[in-house]
């Protein structure tokens, strides 16, 4: 009989969290350039209250990102752990993650296998949900949009503006014109 | 078609048959419990239901706490809040919760604000969060046939301050024991025997439909459907028919252990939002929109509807109805039980007679969006397509 036994994670363990953490902080700034680009997305974050900070993790001590709405802005933190999230989605281990986080599975069928646990308001859950599908839209290819998205992706701006758009931290949340919804599924600007 | 992966539990142990209740000592005993909350309300008190109930704790050498008698129709934050409030200061070591649905998710409030050290049940909203903590010793008796909240980790609770029905999701939610006795729906009026049997067909279908569908919810929505197929008539005709009650009980557990794990959807979620904002009973809600939340998800679920043609209307309608034509008639098998019950309880048929006007339907669709329930239907709906559906109930 062993006692005490460590077991060291494999290298494909490795490989899973850093690639969790860098889709992660793609993820937390595409939400805030969708803010800036996006109306639908802009609207959903304007009705979060002032303070509001949604963290997406994974456990254990896994990879996260964070963003917070104060003063009209929503701003990317990145991995900082040392703000505390009102809203916080964690999947249980990374291998339930990267699914999500590589376009193969969509948020809410995670949520529907128990993948993923949400501390928080169910309702500013659901509208996180519905901001997380228009940023996949921006940000997955539209074949693999189909196969996680509840309907086909709508864009009010183009797959280059959005990915340009991760350049930036932060988004101004006041009201600005913006065009109205591309209804053709994968149109680029 | 089995799902690439799904979770299914049902963890309560359950004791069915009459004189079940006269075991909850024991089982109190067995999960090394001694002092109960007891939460009920006054109108059952006043039945003399829970008196039985409470006659056969002292008996069984059970202490009793705290009896708190006043939970409202919706179950509330406030109210939770305060019973477990009272369960610390008495020194409680368990919750016995005799009621409908209203009583058992207030002491699945309470279970939830205990267990997590917390004491406001608004600080630890939220679904799955409740991982690897000791949860309070808690028994369900279930006094109408419909909620399944005996046998489910969900639990409804009104935000009165927002006006907001709040879901609560966690498989630790579950209570230890679940106790179905006959003697506790005989009193149950017809009018709440229709419409709560509606609840427990509307978990079932729902259940069926929904994106975390498997094997083993079906089987358990399958039966509960047969069941109330046979059941539900008998036992708004024949409220006294001990039998009857038994099956529709085991028909709401059974429908509660199905979408517990496989969810429920668009008409869950357009309930619950009526309930919000116009107080709108559950069953009622469930009742009057079953039909056309069906009809919306027609277009993705209608095979899995076709297959429940053998369970709503049995074999031989079954089997003389084209597999085409299965879907629309499980959803006109439906309509039928529906109108059934409206000519023989006064059972609403529309959101108007349920008391919803249509300066609220705008309310109701939005509130509806944002309920955690329309996440788990099988089709996305948004606002717009939610208020063509409220509209149609209307």
């Amino acid at each position: 009989m062993e006692t005490e036994v460590r077991v060291r994670p494999g290298s494909a363990k490795a490989a899973k969290r850093a690639l969790a953490a860098v889709v992660f902080a793609v993820l937390g700034r595409g939400l805030v350039a969708c803010a800036r680009l996006d109306s639908r997305v802009r609207a959903e974050v304007q009705s979060w209250p002032d303070g509001m900070v949604v963290t997406l993790a994974v456990a254990p001590r896994g990879p996260r990102t964070t963003v917070r709405k104060a003063g009209g802005r929503l701003e990317a933190l990145g991995m900082r752990g040392d703000v505390e999230p009102t809203l916080l989605v964690t999947f249980k281990n990374v291998e339930a993650a990267v699914p999500v986080l590589i376009g193969m599975k969509g948020v809410l069928q995670s949520f529907a296998e128990h993948r993923a646990s949400l501390a928080g308001d169910l309702a500013l859950g659901m509208s996180l949900v519905r901001c997380l599908h228009i940023v996949e839209g921006y940000l997955f290819p539209d074949l693999m949009n189909r196969r996680i998205l509840p309907r086909p992706a709508t864009r009010e701006a183009g797959h280059l503006r959005a990915y340009a758009g991760l350049l930036g931290r932060t988004a101004e949340l006041a009201p600005s014109a913006a065009p109205a919804p591309d209804s053709t599924e994968g149109a680029v600007s | 078609m089995i799902p690439a992966y799904y979770e299914f539990a049902n963890t309560a142990k359950v004791l069915s048959g009459e004189g079940a209740i006269e075991n909850i000592p024991f089982e109190l005993k067995n999960l090394r419990c001694g002092n109960a909350l007891v939460i009920t309300n006054k109108q059952l008190r006043g039945l003399g239901m829970v008196d039985h109930v409470l006659r056969v704790l002292a008996d069984g050498g059970i202490a009793i706490g705290v009896l708190y008698d006043d939970v409202p129709v919706d179950s509330s934050v406030l109210v939770v809040n305060e019973v477990a409030g009272a369960f610390r200061e008495q020194g409680c070591d368990c919750i016995v919760a005799v009621g409908g649905g209203s009583v058992i998710d207030t002491a699945k409030g309470v279970t939830i604000v205990l267990s997590s050290g917390a004491k406001d049940l608004m600080k630890v909203r939220g679904v799955d969060r409740l991982v690897g903590r000791y949860m309070t010793p808690f028994v369900a008796v279930p006094t109408t046939a419909g909620t399944g909240s005996e046998v489910t980790g969900a639990a409804v609770i009104k935000d009165t301050e927002r006006h907001v029905k709040m879901a609560f999701a966690s498989f630790n939610l579950v209570p230890d024991v679940a106790v179905l006795d006959p003697r506790m729906t005989l009193g149950l009026p017809q009018r709440l025997t229709g419409s709560t049997g509606m609840d427990a067909l509307t978990h079932a279908v729902e259940a069926v439909s929904c994106r975390q569908a498997n094997p083993l919810s079906d089987a358990y929505a399958a039966t509960a459907i047969d069941l109330i197929r046979e059941y539900l008539p008998v036992a708004v005709n024949e409220g006294h028919d001990k039998p009857a009650r038994l099956a529709m009980a085991n028909a709401a557990l059974l429908a509660g252990v199905s979408f517990s794990n496989a969810m429920v959807g668009i008409v869950h979620a357009m309930g619950h939002a009526c309930g919000g904002v116009a107080n709108v009973p559950h069953g009622d809600a469930m009742a009057v929109l079953l039909p056309h939340g069906m009809e919306f998800n027609m277009d993705c679920a209608g095979p899995r509807y076709g297959e429940l043609l053998l369970h709503l209307a049995g074999p031989d309608v079954y089997a003389r109805t084209p597999k085409a034509e299965r879907p629309a008639a499980a959803v006109a098998a439906v309509r039928a039980l529906l109108d059934w019950l409206h000519e023989r309880s006064g059972q609403p048929v529309t959101l108007a007679e349920c008391g919803v006007t249509s300066d609220q339907l705008p309310a109701i669709a939005k509130l509806a969006a944002d309920d955690g329930s329309i996440g788990m239907n099988p089709k996305d709906a948004s606002v717009d397509e939610l208020l063509a559906v409220l509209k149609a109930a209307l």
